[in-house]
């Protein structure tokens, strides 16, 4: 159905695809794996007419496509639902999805609106989201959002329909039931190509599996003949080891933060726990259970409605994220880095100093010293194993993995004893991941933070956490102690979350 | 990705005025100072007295009335929102300095520092109100513009002031044949460039326009950068009324009614990123001077002057359509 031969597409100091041929069938799941960086992107901005290749060609049904832009792609019945939402808040799901193909009254061009709702309905139905169709998009739920970019691509009656990382805001219900719609399109005689960095997921879908290595194509295997370490093994050359990094041990700790009975109307409701140094405590839970608001409240971007927050041990009133930052030496490193972490636009040295500016002026002029700023960016490149080529690389140009390590350094640039991080292996590639894991237990062990760890990845939050908060529904559901100590295997870990979750 | 290292050296230094987006600056900023210069090569063989000292004079003197207009507007487009107050608040200081002269009899220096505290008063009260109630600064500055118009006109009834005969001195007298507006104004767009691009208020101001999200995250209070640009802009367009008096030798309550399309179109020209985050003082330069010089052209060539508001717009669009060119140019360089 969909063939490419001899992909090659040289950007300055990458080759991020290197002659990749590789054929996707009709009626077939076909996922796409690799690291960050590996040539995913390009070969989905290939595919979508997004970006053109230096060499190879795109073959359609047996003959070559040249396209000339993202619409062209579409009119060949080629769609793609990607990783960031793009839906038009302001308006209503209905018109999200039919969007290009609005019903009118006759050739009047007034939109039909009963037939058009009643059409959004149908796909609605289909993936499983039970809204009313003149529902304004900006009330939805980042999940919901996902669902209306999915009904909308199912409207478009795709021959080829390309996902990249759809489930990344979906609950498993909701996961569960995207997959089973995609069985149904496969089984119509629909090719997909399923792009995640989620092997569960690959394994338990797909029926083929490609993987991309550094521009290159390592193979394409059937899934019922691969494990799930082999799948890593051929992503990153190399098997990862899954153990818990080790014993934080700090029961005695000195205590760095209280929280007790901390409420905000609608968005967490009296939240109490000790975070001590030395320690990482996970927060898990879904999207929305009150794990990013209570850190929102902890660093003084909102303000609690009740409750008292204590910092080694006096009683703490944070007024603002500056306040946090000088006062109580709060960091936060943000949910989604592109949007609230990073000046994308500005040389790494920006980002890595921002919240330190003051300490590197000079007391009388308030000059910045460029010497010191170079000096603490170079630092925090060779410490954090950032891969750029220089300190003053624009921020935009890194990838994902080094984007974090950049949000995690500014607040070990600003010397914070607190550090709270949420999801900070979202969109990155396995080494990278491994890399931050590494990090952020080393400066709980070795440096004496107390770290909050804001999680929706099981595997990760049982690996690295040495206690987990369990929230529900806004409230604290639960705690697991002793995850680091070495007597809980993963299984029991993960039973006694999944206790607390229902 | 190519690196984009910053540049070295005190001449790069100066082109890039913007601690960011250093490189694609320095490009704009050459190509403004290429495009006066040829300006001011064709109206000097063009015109036999552009050369004179009178010319030179006049010239310069206006240009740095635009400087300090289009950084009043400047200030505020850094940080990513935009004021359309800025020639309200300068009628408004003009009348105050005239109350101050005129009216009530003070010594011109107390009158200066009041006309120019009402400056900031009203850049505190835009930015106040925009950062406190969280209205967009389209909005409040519009009301704003209105309410000072209106108090200019109640007050003054549409008379000018007279001011004192020593307070012309700044604005009409020259050293060495350069006016004394247009040595100041070079002193102040030099502390300008280098706030922005070494101090630690200038440096957050830039990080707020570029990204507030990130920026208040990071520590930095946004909202009292949003506050501090509003002054600064105030101050500035305080400081054009008031040396603006002191060229009539008169306060006129009609002044700042043309700056607003001035300060914007300045502003563009020089390079002034209109969603934030990127500025440069020798652009802003460059840009007054190119204005100028079309302004100055269109009479030398007999232009008909009720059409001079159309090549000035030309002018705008055409410094937007260069910039958008490059960019696309640049982004077919990555590519590639």
């Amino acid at each position: 159905m969909l063939e490419l031969r001899g992909l090659s597409k040289r950007f300055p100091g990458v080759q991020a695809l290197d002659g990749v041929s590789l054929s996707f069938a009709p009626g077939e799941i076909h996922a796409l794996v690799g690291e960050n960086g590996a040539g995913k992107s390009t070969l989905i901005k290939i595919v979508t007419g997004l970006c053109r290749p230096d060499a190879g060609e795109v073959l359609f049904g047996g003959r070559p496509l040249r396209f000339q832009s993202y619409h062209d792609s579409l009119a060949q019945g080629i769609d793609i639902v990607s990783q960031e939402i793009q839906v038009i808040p302001e308006s209503t799901i209905a018109e999200n999805i039919m969007l290009d193909k609005m019903i009118t009254r006759g050739r009047t061009g007034i939109i039909d609106w009963p037939a058009v709702n009643r059409v959004a309905r149908d796909y609605l139905d289909r993936v499983g989201l039970a809204l009313p169709p003149d529902t304004i998009i900006k009330r939805l739920s980042a999940a919901h959002k996902q669902l209306v970019q999915i009904a909308k691509a199912l409207a478009s009656e795709a021959r080829v329909l390309l996902l990249d990382e759809p489930t990344s805001s979906l609950t498993e219900h909701e996961a569960r039931n995207l997959f089973g719609l995609l069985r149904g399109l496969r089984d119509k005689g629909a090719t997909i190509i399923f792009v995640s960095h989620k092997f569960e997921e690959v394994l338990a879908l797909c029926d083929r599996v490609s993987v991309l290595r550094d521009g290159h194509l390592v193979g394409t295997r059937r899934t019922s003949e691969l494990t799930r370490a082999g799948l890593v093994t051929m992503m990153i050359g190399r098997d990862v080891i899954q153990a818990h990094l080790g014993r934080l041990g700090v029961d005695g700790g000195p205590e760095m933060l209280r929280v007790e009975r901390v409420t905000r109307a609608g968005r967490i409701e009296e939240a109490s726990f000790i975070l001590r140094q030395g320690e990482i405590l996970g927060f898990y839970g879904l999207v929305g259970a009150g794990r990013t608001e209570l850190a929102r409240i902890l660093i003084g971007e909102d303000r609690p409605d009740a409750g008292a927050i204590y910092v080694r041990g006096d009683k703490a009133d944070i007024r603002s994220v500056a306040d946090g930052l000088e006062r109580y030496r709060i960091g936060y490193v943000t949910e989604n880095r592109k949007e609230e972490g990073l000046l994308l636009a500005s040389p790494i040295s920006t980002n890595v100093t921002i919240a330190v500016w003051p300490r590197l002026a000079n007391r009388l002029t308030r000059f910045i010293s460029r010497v010191k700023e170079t000096r603490i960016t170079r630092d925090m490149i060779r410490d954090l194993d950032i891969r750029a080529t220089g300190p003053f690389q624009r921020t935009e140009d890194l990838s994902g993995g080094n984007q974090q390590k950049i949000c995690i350094s500014k607040w070990l640039a600003a010397d914070c004893d607190i550090l709270i991080v949420d999801e900070p292996t979202v969109g990155v590639d396995i080494g990278a991941k491994e890399q931050i894991h590494q990090l952020l237990w080393d400066l709980a062990k070795r440096r004496g933070k107390a770290i909050i760890l804001i999680s929706s990845d099981m595997p990760e939050i049982v690996r690295v956490a040495s206690r987990i908060l369990v929230f529900r529904d806004r409230r604290i559901a639960g705690e697991i102690d002793g995850v680091d100590d070495g007597t809980k295997t993963y299984a029991e870990v993960s039973a006694a979350i999944g206790r607390y979750l229902n | 990705m190519p690196a984009t290292q910053m540049p070295s050296g005190p001449a790069a230094r100066f082109l890039s005025s913007s601690a960011d987006r250093a490189e694609r600056l320095s490009g704009r900023t050459l190509g403004l100072i290429i495009a006066t210069a040829i300006l001011f090569a064709a109206l000097a063989l063009l015109s036999q007295s552009f050369l004179s000292a009178y010319t030179m004079f006049v010239v310069s003197r206006q240009t740095a009335f635009y400087v300090l207009v289009a950084l009043a507007q400047a200030f505020v487009l850094v940080i990513g929102q935009m004021s359309l107050a800025v020639g309200a608040i300068g009628s408004i200081t003009t009348i105050v300095l005239g109350l101050c002269l005129d009216t009530w009899g003070l010594p011109p220096a107390l009158a200066v520092l009041i006309a120019l505290g009402v400056g900031a008063l009203a850049g505190w009260l835009n930015g106040t109100l925009i950062t406190r109630l969280k209205i967009d600064s389209f909005i409040v500055t519009l009301s704003m513009m209105f309410i000072f118009m209106g108090l200019r006109s109640g007050i003054s009834g549409g008379s000018p002031y007279k001011v004192p005969e020593s307070f012309s001195f700044i604005g009409q007298k020259s050293l060495l044949g350069v006016p004394y507006v247009f040595l100041l104004v070079l002193a102040l767009l030099g502390g300008v460039g280098y706030m922005y691009r070494n101090t630690v208020f200038g440096r957050r101001m830039l990080a707020t326009g570029g990204n507030a999200a990130a920026a208040r995250l990071s520590g930095i209070s946004t909202d009292r950068m949003v506050v501090s640009a509003h002054v600064l802009s105030g101050v500035f367009a305080a400081l054009a009324a008031v040396l603006w008096a002191s060229k009539l030798g008169s306060a006129a309550p009609e002044t700042g009614d043309d700056w607003l399309i001035i300060s914007f179109a300045v502003a563009i020209i020089g390079g002034t990123g209109l969603n934030g985050g990127i500025i440069s003082a020798l652009g802003i330069l460059m840009g007054s001077a190119i204005f100028m010089l079309i302004k100055h052209g269109l009479v030398e060539v007999k232009a008909n002057p009720y059409y001079a508001n159309s090549f000035l717009g030309l002018l705008i669009l055409l410094a937007i359509v260069v910039d958008r060119v490059r960019e696309i140019y640049s982004n077919k360089q990555k590519e590639k």
